[in-house]
């Protein structure tokens, strides 16, 4: 679509403006980091650091347990990201192409899961996973986290499958395809950007989630980055400002990184009647 | 019924593991601790003990790993895992611990008052095997007051004292606006923080905002104006004369704090002082490690002061929250949990463990407070007066939980300052305007009902 | 949308292709109702069973007390107020969120120049955790070295520092922003993956019959985006409903309760106050008010979807 010069130019700067006002809190997050911890507190403050200094990250990599933690972290992520892309894209494919009795309800149903508090949720849970024998394992938080992100990611993966016109697949079925072989050709390439949309979803939650991992997990060896980091350096009397914000700085990096890689399948579509790239 | 008569029969079924294994160490645990460590006493299979503190900060941690390490030197078949938890989420993984009884076997820096209000609801072991083998001459006199309990055991000891909410003021504002003498009485102080005010400097940075800082605060005041929030047999006595004077005189020196204290919180507070905001501050010894690595500019012009008082022949009065060692009860291998807790204490490890937070948190016992080892630390060297003066007032301090020595142990502490009744209290006399007396009416009243549960 | 499938005879002494496929349906969706009853039915079950006593939560020991702790919330002063707070936070930070979200989405579709980093930026407050954005966001807002006031005196637009947390309105209003701060950008997420897959022809087509840039966006985009904006409504307006973390950390409730939304009411009653028992009421209570909205809400939206 061809636009008139000026509004390209007044779209850029719209657009770019509410991005670094989105981002600044990182930006001051990155640029403390960097700063001795004598300019901490400053009167006025400064945006940009007097002396640049790379002690923090270099204390959080070297004095604390964090590449362990960033490890677990890792593990528990990724584990959660594939289970809940497998079990949801299959169950959402069941409630938009199946029939069989209760499929609307058990659709509304799974939203229940998201009604209580988790404040509430949080102990039963944890004599569930002592009586399973998976307290303080990373399994744990494996399967907590996917019965957070599962309804999100059958609702999202829903409403995209349901958007896929019929007549692909029953020309590819016509054609001789199996129902999964319709599945993996049809269906998974135009619900794909739903599919990435989940992905980062869960990626994001088991990332950053805080609660369940402090009462699941108690030991060093499997515990992730949020309660690693926090309860290292967050007490109430004490929070060690330079640290945490070399920390957290460490922490985003991989979410960024992993969505710039996504974010190109994010954006692409396929399939016939074109797409708006 | 049948999920909460399973989960009953889980906790059950596993206290009963818990408690054979107890009483059969209980014989060697006679034995072993009456020499300083006993461990000659120990069975010889691989144990694994597991310690919880919510204090882990990077220099916290190296201490602790190196108590650690001398530990399993002096035990070879003992692995000791130490685990992070928090000041804020403890009661969340407390409750599913010992709902499930997956216990650790030492917790440190928790207040005492968790530690009471455990062992009241038949929580903990008793740590007096503990404080024998430490000595109990070694500690300061009373250090282990706040831990007695209703049936005469001590529920736990202390790892530290923090002398949390001392008045810190800048020498060099003090000189430049003409006073001569640290305030002793609250007239004295509002008037220095009057003239110290200006060009960019606050007084004080008092905390107003609904979170337990305030809380805890507004109990040294009223103390200070000779009242109680208790009496010694736990009545609700808050309604009194002395602590509307507190509380109108802390209304009154909101004008003094700046513009965001309505939400001060610890840091806000810390902070305020420590960057040269404002010319008082109300803190522990942190202020001093802050300063030197912060602000290093006004490291020679700070000082500390026990907190004003309405009038000079008040007492005193310090709050330390007394970081705690607790055992759960019905813990595996209850000789050596015990042993270990009693080795946290011992030096040389015991004061590398003081020096990671020097001047915040201080010594339960006299002996190491008097040790040169101690004392030889740039912190402490820097400031002898101010340490010794908090390691004094923190060790005859007082909290919510154990108002002054006479009072009985007050096992709801945690839940009344968890619900933000004495914040609020401040918050409607300080930000409203209400009238003291009326507000603290309504207090009693929110306070009887907590204390009836 | 009623599914048509295959009709085809039914294999020789089989079932037929309609219950074989929709046994594979079931097949496919059984792992997901496996995790659910097992994780989430029993601690929602527990959860109602628990509001009947009164528990002492380190213990999880109590007595029974049948329907006191509903008649003691609904009949007392703390659960009304926070019903009003939390129905106030949830309908502004849900408005702005949604509006900014597909406002972001839109401008991230075009062809700006470094695209990629603008949408990875954009993604950020939602990536942070929660816990150090709201530090990180204190510290902006800090009377004395905070970076907000400091720029808006230099501005000229203010001369003394702004109380952002401590005072309403401004309390409940800076809560409101940080959360559509921090959660807009899963509307974004979810708007932006859709509009790739909008057929650029609806476009064309619009164009060709006259619509301008706003007539294209809702004779087009939206109703295009209305599958997946009724989900994101939903979930967000759940989430948003419980959000604790936020709000506790920022503003601890205050001043004096008026930003107590109800979880933060059920986490001070289960381990602040420790009574269990009380706090599974208050989030039973929660849940039927959720309840109610969420089946309005879809009832409304398969009415407007058969439409």
């Amino acid at each position: 679509m061809t636009r008139r010069p000026a509004a390209t130019i007044a779209i850029n700067l719209v657009t770019w403006a509410i991005v670094l006002a989105v981002a600044m809190p990182l930006l001051w997050m990155v640029v403390t980091s960097l700063k001795p911890q004598s300019e901490l507190f400053r009167i006025p403050p400064t945006l940009i650091p007097s002396t640049v200094t790379f002690e923090h990250y270099w204390r959080v990599l070297t004095e604390t347990p964090f590449l362990l933690y960033f490890r677990n972290s890792m593990i528990l992520s990724v584990t959660t990201t594939a289970v809940v892309v497998v079990i949801g894209t299959l169950g959402a494919y069941s409630l938009v192409r199946f029939t069989y009795p209760g499929r609307e309800t058990l659709a509304g149903l799974v939203l229940f899961t998201y009604l209580l508090p988790s404040v509430v949720l949080i102990i039963p849970l944890y004599l569930l996973m002592v009586s399973l024998g998976l307290a303080n394992t990373i399994a744990s938080l494996v399967i907590a986290y996917t019965t957070f992100a599962l309804p999100y990611a059958l609702w999202l993966l829903r409403s995209f499958m349901a958007g896929i016109p019929e007549d692909l697949e029953s020309a590819a079925l016509v054609d001789g395809a199996s129902r999964i072989g319709a599945f993996v050709d049809i269906i998974l390439p135009q619900a794909l950007p739903g599919i990435i949309s989940t992905a980062l979803f869960t990626f994001i939650l088991s990332w950053n989630e805080y609660l369940y991992a402090l009462v699941l997990v108690n030991s060093d060896s499997v515990r992730p980055l949020t309660t690693g980091v926090m309860n290292m350096l967050i007490a109430s009397f004490n929070i060690e400002w330079s640290l945490l914000m070399a920390a957290s700085v460490m922490m985003s990096i991989p979410l960024i990184v992993i969505f710039a890689f996504l974010q190109s399948y994010l954006t692409s579509g396929f399939g016939a009647g074109g797409v708006k790239g | 019924m049948t999920e909460r008569d399973t989960a009953m029969k889980m906790s059950a079924g596993f206290s009963r593991r818990g408690v054979l294994g107890g009483l059969g160490l209980a014989g060697v645990a006679a034995a072993g601790l009456a020499g300083p460590l006993g461990g000659r006493a120990f069975a010889q299979e691989a144990i694994t003990l597991r310690w919880w503190s919510p204090q882990s900060a990077p220099l916290q941690l190296a201490a602790y790993k190196a108590q650690i390490a001398a530990f399993e030197a002096a035990h070879p078949n003992v692995t000791v895992v130490f685990e992070p938890t928090s000041d804020e989420g403890y009661p969340a993984q407390f409750a599913a611990a010992f709902a499930s009884k997956q216990l650790p076997h030492v917790v440190t820096h928790l207040p005492s008052f968790a530690a009471q209000t455990y062992y009241a609801q038949g929580l903990l072991e008793p740590m007096d095997a503990v404080i024998e083998a430490v000595g109990p001459g070694n500690y300061f006199p009373g250090a282990n007051d706040v831990y007695k309990t209703g049936d005469g055991k001590f529920c736990g000891t202390g790892i530290g004292n923090t002398a949390a909410d001392m008045l810190w003021i800048r020498k060099d504002l003090m000189e430049k606006a003409g006073i001569a003498e640290i305030p002793v009485t609250w007239d004295e102080l509002r008037a220095a923080c009057q003239k110290m005010q200006g060009g960019g400097i606050y007084g004080a940075p008092l905390p107003y905002g609904l979170n337990s800082m305030t809380s805890l605060i507004i109990i040294g005041f009223i103390h200070r104006a000779g009242g109680e929030i208790f009496t010694p047999d736990l009545e609700v006595a808050i309604d009194s004369q002395a602590a509307a004077d507190a509380l109108e005189f802390y209304a009154s020196m909101r004008e003094l704090c700046p513009a965001g204290a309505t939400n001060y919180s610890w840091g806000e507070s810390l902070t305020g002082f420590v960057s040269g905001a404002t010319a008082t501050g109300i803190y522990g010894g942190r202020v001093l490690g802050n300063v030197a690595a912060q602000n290093p500019g006004i490291a020679d012009f700070i000082t500390c002061a026990t907190y004003p008082r309405k009038s000079a022949d008040i007492p005193a009065w310090t709050f330390n929250d007394f970081p705690s060692i607790f055992i759960p009860k019905g813990v595996d291998h209850l000789a050596e949990a015990q042993a270990l807790a009693a080795f946290l204490l011992t030096p040389p490890g015991y004061i590398q463990q003081l020096h990671a937070a020097p001047g915040h948190v201080l010594p339960v016992l006299e002996t190491i407070a008097k040790d040169p080892a101690y004392l030889a630390n740039p912190i402490i060297e820097k400031y002898p007066a101010e340490v010794e003066l908090m390691s004094v007032s923190a060790a005859s301090g007082n909290n919510l939980g154990f108002e002054t020595a006479k009072h009985k142990p007050n096992l709801k502490a945690n839940e009344i300052v968890a619900s933000n009744v004495l914040a609020e209290m401040v918050q409607r006399t300080s930000l409203n305007g209400e009238d003291a007396k009326v507000v603290l009416g309504d207090t009693a009243k929110k306070l009887e009902a907590l204390m009836k549960g | 949308m009623a599914t048509t499938t295959a009709r085809a005879a039914p294999a020789a002494g089989g079932l037929t292709l309609d219950r074989r496929y929709a046994l594979l349906g079931v097949l496919l969706i059984a792992p997901t109702v496996l995790v659910f009853c097992a994780v989430i039915v029993y601690p929602l079950v527990s959860a109602l069973y628990l509001s009947l006593f009164s528990i002492y939560t380190p213990t999880l020991q109590g007595g029974f007390v049948g329907l006191d702790n509903y008649a003691a919330l609904l009949a007392g002063g703390t659960f009304w107020p926070a019903l009003a707070n939390t129905l106030i936070w949830t309908a502004g930070t849900l408005s702005l969120q949604i509006v900014f979200g597909i406002a972001l989405a839109l401008l991230l579709n075009e062809n700006i120049l470094f695209r990629s980093l603008a949408r990875s930026l954009i993604l950020f407050p939602y990536f942070v955790s929660t816990v150090v954005a709201v530090l990180v966001w204190r510290w902006l807002f800090n009377d004395l070295y905070g970076l907000a006031n400091h720029l808006l005196m230099l501005g000229g637009i203010i001369d003394m520092p702004v109380d952002w947390l401590g005072r309403m309105p401004n309390a409940m209003l800076s809560v409101i922003v940080i959360g559509a701060w921090k959660y807009f950008p899963f509307v974004v997420i979810a708007v932006l993956a859709r509009l790739q897959t909008i057929p650029e022809q609806l476009y064309e087509a619009a164009t060709i019959d006259g619509a301008g840039p706003v007539g294209r966006f809702f004779d087009v985009t939206l109703p295009q985006l209305r599958e997946v904006l009724a989900v994101v409504i939903l979930l967000r307006a759940i989430w948003d409903f419980k959000e604790f973390d936020l709000i506790y950390l920022l503003t601890g409730g205050g001043p004096l309760n008026h930003t107590r939304t109800l979880p933060l009411a059920v986490y001070q009653e289960a381990f602040g106050l420790n009574r269990m028992g009380m706090a599974s009421a208050t989030a039973v209570l929660m849940m039927l008010v959720m309840l109610v909205f969420m089946l309005a809400y879809l009832r409304r939206a398969a009415r407007a979807g058969a439409k």
